[in-house]
């Protein structure tokens, strides 16, 4: 029962773990509450009812031992009831018969008498020692016994009865005491359990107290069986008579039979019940326990007592069980009204707590939208002034002031962010206007480039050609930093290209962007600058150096020296300021190279210039590369000097190199060479020059038109697809006369890889003047009308070959 | 290059001095751009004074033939110098084009 019992709480904690489907649930304030309140309870309740329990228990206990050994005693003297007068007559008349004046007929006449009234004795016998009675008989026993309501006598006694042999006879004799034999089957007849009390019998003849014989009482037993069955306690307790070695004499759980109680206890019961039997056959009185007497084992109890005289015991057995069982009943009802109570107790409680925590979820819930960005979300409302409702009071204090605080962080950054897109867009536009296509005459090498410090900067370079002979390079530096600068600097740009004209000198051209800036200049800005007109035939350069610093020239023979010229103010001051002009003839082989002091001001971590002298050296040691290269390097070099410091200022660099003319092959008198812009216009110096070689080299004029439509048709698609920027590119085309009838022409240009030989023709009749295919049907002429058609792509420029006959 | 205009109600001749080039063919699509649009359907070109034709020039022409036959018009050529004609051979036009030597040839099957 108390394993039910406590099965029932486990049953209940799993019941809780497996119907609640929201986990939550379980780790909520509710159930914590709820089940510590729950264990606190049952400890609470659970301490005294075991107390109660064991206290009990134990009164029970005593309550059932007091029972069942005062039961044993009673029946016991109820047995001894029975027993006493059995023994008493025999002793009465064994003691009469010591007499030698009393008749043994007259004792048999009081035997039969006491055996006919008697209940339980059935049967007397006086048997005699050999050849007492009588000379004649060896055996004389004379028996009486009462049968079905009449008395049978007869004389016992044979070679086949042998009675000295017998218990009955034996034992008295020897040991001269009345004896009470082990019960036995009747064999002679009836087939009942009984035993037989034996006393010897004494004569004194001549002074002596002589053995004669025995005198026997036949007990049948199933007068204590009655006795017996009565016996009964709790439900299913009873009694259990043994004799002195265990036969059992009476049972209602086992019948009369040769198998001892021992054998009994061996075969069904454990060790408890062995002990406990042994116990009882050594002739003490207890209360023991032990487990079941027969094959079913459960714990029993024992009352014992041994019955005088006759040496049996008497047992009483009765379940363990039965004792507790009002107990368990009550224990039953108890433990139900406790899980009851307990149910209601923990439902009780969690609908008490879960009421408490529900403002909290509420909370919870509310906050959780708040932090997902919904700043309204509504706060629970709370009447009373607990706890609860003075948390959801600041929750709804720290709600506004995170709306305001959020707010004002998304104005501040969507202005930020405005800004910072739009300055992106600034330094996108002032790097697109940056001229990117360096391409030159060959014999020129030209490079630059711009690193703003902040997103948009006040540097500036330029360059472009006024016409297919002359290019203009400058370098610019506002005075300031950031978009005023670079809004300055992009007037004075467009300013330089709108004035310079082929012919204009140059320090006419500087005077009226001056004007123009100081016209409307509120802020009162300045740029330093340097613009110069190179005349790519001659290597002559007009230049005007308008408070710029001076540029360097690295030269083969001088190695470096600058060219210490100044020409006027920087613009942007005086509105009526006068510039000069300076002129400079590149000597072959020679580098101009212009700077912003964005590099000698460049500063290192420990707060050092790079300076002057630093630039001088790095420039001395890059003088052999090519303009690419120096530029490249002396930014690496900077880059090294102030690594980790932050750029203070624009980085820009413009490098122009006259090259050595060496590397050109001469011009003989068989070989023109034109070079020319990507322009359509410049066909006409070709057709132009075609002619007049057609008179010098004896041209015919079939030839002549070939040759013409030849070079149209490749100069035309080098113009137009072979670049994809909006750049100028120098493309040069040769014409050499090999021999009289050979004519060899070679165009050269620097745009996309193109090869006209892996061209297809295509469909000529669907193309349209609006298809962008690739001149087919140009090329289709130039394989026609050439003897020999070569390609080659020779660095990163492609090179046509073609010879022609006439 | 210069062109010559002769409009009847019946054709239109148009005639081609000197070079016809990548330079200058835009005058001569205007031109016949213009006439087609118009409803001048009969249109003859004389070459005689054509010196030199390239494939810009050679596209205006056949731009003006596929115009032309749309409308179930007639375009012709006529007075190609020697070397221009060998231009057409070699570009495969002397088979999409009616070509012919004279002008009065041109005329009559025009």
């Amino acid at each position: 029962m108390i394993i039910f019992y406590l099965y029932r709480e486990k049953l209940k904690s799993i019941v809780l773990h497996f119907r609640f489907p929201r986990l939550t649930f379980l780790r909520g304030l509710a159930f914590r509450y709820s089940l510590f309140f729950l264990i606190a309870i049952l400890m609470i309740l659970f301490f005294p009812l075991v107390v109660g329990y064991g206290t009990s228990a134990a009164l029970l206990f005593i309550k059932a031992q007091k029972e069942a050994t005062i039961l044993t005693d009673q029946t016991v003297a109820q047995f001894e009831n029975v027993i006493q007068p059995i023994e008493l007559v025999p002793k009465i008349l064994v003691q009469a018969m010591e007499n030698p004046a009393i008749s043994y007929a007259e004792i048999l006449r009081i035997a039969r008498d006491f055996v006919s009234h008697d209940t339980v004795v059935f049967g007397t016998c006086l048997a005699f020692e050999p050849y007492f009675h009588d000379e004649e008989n060896y055996w004389y026993a004379p028996y009486t016994c009462e049968r079905t309501g009449n008395l049978h006598s007869r004389i016992l006694g044979g070679p086949s009865y042998d009675y000295f042999k017998m218990d009955w006879y034996r034992l008295p004799k020897l040991l001269n005491r009345p004896v009470w034999t082990e019960p036995y089957f009747d064999a002679g007849g009836g087939d009942t359990l009984m035993c037989t009390f034996s006393t010897p019998v004494y004569r004194k003849l001549d002074g002596k107290r002589i053995f004669t014989g025995v005198l026997t009482m036949d007990v049948s037993l199933t007068g204590f069986a009655r006795i017996v069955k009565k016996v009964n306690i709790f439900k299913t307790g009873y009694g259990i008579l043994v004799s002195g070695q265990g036969k059992i004499i009476a049972s209602p759980k086992a019948t009369p039979g040769d198998q001892t109680i021992v054998d009994l206890a061996k075969a069904g019961g454990g060790k408890s019940t062995q002990r406990a039997i042994r116990e009882m056959m050594a002739g003490n009185s207890g209360f023991t326990s032990m487990d079941g007497l027969d094959a079913k084992k459960f714990p029993s109890f024992l009352s014992y007592a041994p019955v005088a005289k006759t040496g049996w015991s008497f047992g009483i057995i009765f379940p363990e069980e039965e004792l507790y069982e009002d107990m368990y009943s009550f224990l039953k009802i108890m433990s139900w009204m406790f899980g009851i109570s307990i149910f209601i107790l923990l439902v009780t409680t969690v609908l008490l707590t879960r009421r408490m925590t529900r403002p909290i979820v509420r909370l919870v819930e509310a906050t959780r939208k708040i932090g997902q960005g919904n700043f309204n979300a509504p706060l629970p409302v709370r009447k009373s002034r607990d706890e609860v409702a003075q948390l959801t009071n600041a929750f709804g204090v720290m709600q506004d002031e995170l709306r305001n605080y959020i707010q004002n962080l998304e104005e501040t950054t969507t202005a930020k962010e405005k800004i910072e897109s739009e300055l992106k867009v600034a330094h996108n536009i002032q790097m697109g206007m940056l001229p990117r296509g360096f391409s030159t005459p060959e014999n020129w090498d030209l490079f630059a480039t711009l690193d703003p410090a902040k997103a948009v900067g006040g540097d500036l370079y330029d360059f472009f050609y006024l016409d297919a002979d002359h290019l203009c390079i400058a370098i610019g530096d506002v005075a300031g930093k950031g978009v005023p600068a670079s809004l300055f600097m992009m007037v004075t740009r467009t300013l330089l290209r709108a004035k310079t004209v082929s012919g204009t000198p140059i320090n006419l051209v500087m005077e009226s962007i001056n004007r123009e800036l100081c016209h409307d200049n509120p802020s009162q800005m300045f740029v330093t600058f340097f613009a110069g007109i190179v005349d790519l035939k001659t290597g002559e350069m007009e230049f005007c150096n308008a408070g710029h610093n001076y540029p360097y020239i690295l030269g083969t023979a001088e190695k470096i020296h600058q060219l210490k010229v100044r020409n006027g103010l920087p613009l942007g001051i005086f509105d009526t300021a006068e510039y000069t002009s300076g002129r400079f003839k590149f000597i072959p082989g020679e580098i101009i190279v212009l700077t912003t002091d964005g590099i000698t001001e460049a500063l290192n971590q420990a707060n050092d210039f790079f300076g002057e002298a630093k630039l001088a050296a790095s420039l001395t040691s890059l003088a052999n590369k090519n303009s690419k290269a120096l530029t490249e390097l002396l930014i690496g070099e900077l880059k090294r000097f102030s690594s980790g410091a932050e750029q203070a200022d624009d980085i820009t660099i413009l490098a122009l190199q006259y090259k050595d003319a060496a590397n050109r092959p001469p011009e003989s008198g068989q070989t023109v060479r034109l070079t020319l812009l990507n322009q359509v216009t410049e066909l006409e110096k070709i057709v132009g020059k075609i002619e007049e070689l057609s008179g010098d080299w004896k041209i015919p004029s079939k030839a002549v038109m070939e040759i013409t439509l030849v070079l149209e048709e490749l100069f035309t698609n080098v113009v137009f697809y072979a670049f994809d920027d909006q750049e100028t590119h120098y493309i040069t085309v040769e014409i050499n006369l090999l021999d009289d009838h050979t004519l060899q022409l070679r165009l050269e240009d620097d745009g996309k890889p193109f090869n006209l030989l892996e061209q297809e023709m295509g469909d000529v009749f669907e193309q349209t003047i609006d298809e962008r295919q690739v001149g087919g049907l140009g090329i289709h002429f130039v394989k026609e009308m050439m003897k020999n058609v070569e390609y080659q792509r020779s660095g990163n420029n492609n090179v046509v070959i073609l010879t022609k006959n006439f | 290059m210069e062109l010559t205009e002769q409009i009847t109600d019946q054709y239109v001749i148009i005639g081609i001095t000197g070079r016809l080039d990548t330079t200058n063919y835009m005058a001569l699509e205007k031109k016949l751009m213009d006439l087609i649009e118009s409803h001048h359907d009969k249109i003859l070109v004389d070459c005689l004074n054509m010196d030199y034709i390239s494939s810009s020039g050679l596209r205006i022409l056949l731009m003006a033939l596929k115009k032309i036959t749309l409308v179930k018009g007639r375009f012709v050529l006529c007075g190609l110098q020697e070397n221009i004609h060998e231009i057409f051979e070699i570009s495969g036009f002397t088979s999409i084009f009616e070509i012919h030597p004279s002008r009065e040839d041109a005329l009559k099957l025009i």
